[in-house]
């Protein structure tokens, strides 16, 4: 009996190195399995709860005349069904912000978990591809989740709604991307991602048109939503989800837009992790 | 020149009451408190002031140029706007003092280690509590003061009344405060740390901040008026546009009585904690 050769190894770890370590990153998650179900089972529920059932309360009331329902604001459609994707993708970026955050310094800086792997064959665009991937699978389970839930209160209304799920990736990945480029950067960390979280992650949440269609801000603040990957992903969700009538020239620039930040977050990433693990 | 005997070095027990928890000296450790804020971490504290915000303009705005006028306190028709501004600064409120009083002090109490310290000085556990219950407090007055001005700047503020918003997060902040250290004491791990969370998200979300209560059945609403941020929210918009009733009494008693077991209950656990 006998192992493979360590030129087998290091070949199959060229090969395979970035599926390896997105392995052993699913695995080291683990140790906060049961965050991670309860924050995915119960913030869509909460969420759908809240905003779909008691905000659609006051929203809805459409038959006194001065409801937003009356004048097609919600496109024509319950104001659950009408948040339901958008929250869902809402909740992908989020879950994408937090594990680009702080688990990338963890891997450079404190705990320092890249050096392990650095030291076989693994090169760091693997180690960030890895990584990626990682989060891509939780991603995946986080919005199947949600789209089950979303079944259950009748928020998923179209056939093509399940569409949500790889959308949920695909915008949380646009974000996750380019933010884990920056978070590999940081030599030294001085708030930087309690004010990503304030400053960038929840006024994207809140402004790109989330709760309500973007058109209802005024016109200085739409720009928010423009350039939110949020936004784009959002509207997204609402075509796949009701129908939403988007033009064509459109939906073609949200799956653009979506593509190409996700496109340039990994090859900004694969970029500054070889720069960083190579000092 | 005398010799010094056994009896010199002996130290008197405490005349004063509760002179084994407390030793009058809270302001040694609010004075800490100070000197950190202002070497490392203000920038945090400043920035917290813009959520409540953000949302306020979010919803406010966005949604309430959709909803139009909700019945506020005493059946008035009041702007959406203004029906969530008073419900938002009381989230505010309880966030501040949460964060300050659970993910700080568990900083402290595990890895900083500040709290042996302190209490290796003449300081009691009581002058800990109540100093990081001032900081605590100190933050939610700022952000209290901040919020109300922006009230006044989108045209929300429209009687005298509103100036009692300030010291009455202040009171939200303290009964939200004065439990977040005692329970933070009994957490071990940062997992344990997300319950937290998990516990304020839904207060956040069901306690009538966007929307009134009446949405919910019965026994839901019983459920969420034994909740504390309800209590709170309720007294802001009761106090936003000074319309009264013998609600509010319960409201502020429940605050009060709430103060004092938090209190009461934060000084025993960490004298368990550390002067076993």
């Amino acid at each position: 009996m006998s192992a493979h050769t360590p030129e087998v190894s290091a070949a199959k770890a060229r090969r395979w190195g970035s599926f390896y370590f997105a392995e052993h990153m699913l695995r080291s998650m683990r140790a906060y399995l049961v965050t991670i179900i309860v924050t995915s089972v119960g913030n869509p529920l909460l969420y759908l709860f809240s905003m779909g059932v008691g905000l659609a309360s006051i929203v809805d009331r459409s038959s006194s005349g001065q409801g937003a329902a009356a004048h097609g604001a919600f496109d024509g459609v319950g104001y659950l069904a009408f948040a339901a994707p958008a929250l869902l993708v809402s909740s992908a970026v989020m879950t994408s912000a937090n594990e680009m955050m702080f688990p990338v310094m963890d891997g450079f800086k404190w705990r320092r978990i890249y050096y392990g792997p650095h030291v076989t064959p693994l090169v760091p665009g693997q180690l960030a591809a890895g990584h990626i991937m990682a989060v891509g699978v939780r991603l995946l389970i986080q919005s199947l989740v949600f789209f089950f839930i979303m079944l259950l209160f009748g928020a998923a209304p179209g056939p093509w709604s399940w569409l949500l799920v790889p959308l949920g990736v695909l915008t949380g990945m646009a974000f996750g991307a380019p933010l884990m480029a920056y978070s590999a950067h940081i030599e030294k960390e001085n708030f930087q991602f309690s004010m990503i979280q304030r400053f960038i992650v929840m006024p994207l949440f809140l402004f790109s048109a989330t709760f309500y269609p973007l058109a209802t801000m005024p016109i200085g603040m739409q720009w928010i939503g423009w350039i939110s990957p949020l936004w784009h992903g959002n509207q997204l969700g609402r075509i796949v989800s009701y129908g939403l009538a988007e033009p064509g020239w459109l939906v073609v620039v949200h799956v653009l837009y979506l593509a190409v930040l996700w496109g340039v977050g990994i090859w900004w990433a694969r970029r500054n992790y070889t720069k960083r693990m190579g000092k | 020149m005398s010799v010094l005997t056994d009896d010199d070095y002996a130290i008197a027990p405490s005349r004063r009451p509760f002179g084994a928890l407390y030793s009058g000296n809270t302001q040694a450790v609010v004075e800490r408190g100070f000197r950190v804020i202002k070497s490392q971490n203000w920038i945090i504290l400043v920035s917290g002031f813009f959520e409540p915000v953000f949302y306020l303009l979010s919803m406010g705005i966005g949604l309430g140029s959709l909803v139009g006028a909700v019945e506020g306190p005493g059946g008035a028709q009041i702007s959406y706007a203004a029906y969530i501004a008073p419900a938002l600064l009381a989230v505010s409120a309880m966030n501040g003092a949460i964060y300050d009083s659970t993910w700080n002090v568990f900083f402290k109490m595990h890895f900083g280690k500040i709290y042996q310290g302190m209490l290796y000085t003449s300081l009691g556990p009581l002058d800990i509590a109540m100093g990081e219950i001032v900081m605590a407090l100190f933050r939610g007055f700022l952000y209290a003061l901040g919020f109300t001005g922006v009230m006044a700047l989108m045209g929300l503020v429209t009687t005298p009344w509103a100036l009692l918003l300030v010291p009455a997060s202040v009171m939200v902040a303290f009964g939200f405060a004065s439990f977040g250290m005692a329970v933070t004491s009994y957490m071990k791990t940062f997992q344990q740390m997300d319950m937290i969370t998990f516990f304020m998200l839904p207060m956040f979300l069901f306690s009538a901040t966007f929307y009134p209560l009446s949405v919910y059945p019965l026994p839901v609403q019983w459920i969420v008026q034994a909740f504390p941020l309800w209590h709170g929210v309720e007294l802001m918009r009761q106090i936003s546009i000074g319309v009264f009733s013998p609600a509010t009494w319960v409201h502020l008693l429940y605050y009060a009585a709430m103060i004092l077991v938090g209190v009461s209950f934060t000084t025993r656990r960490l004298r368990s904690l550390f002067l076993r």
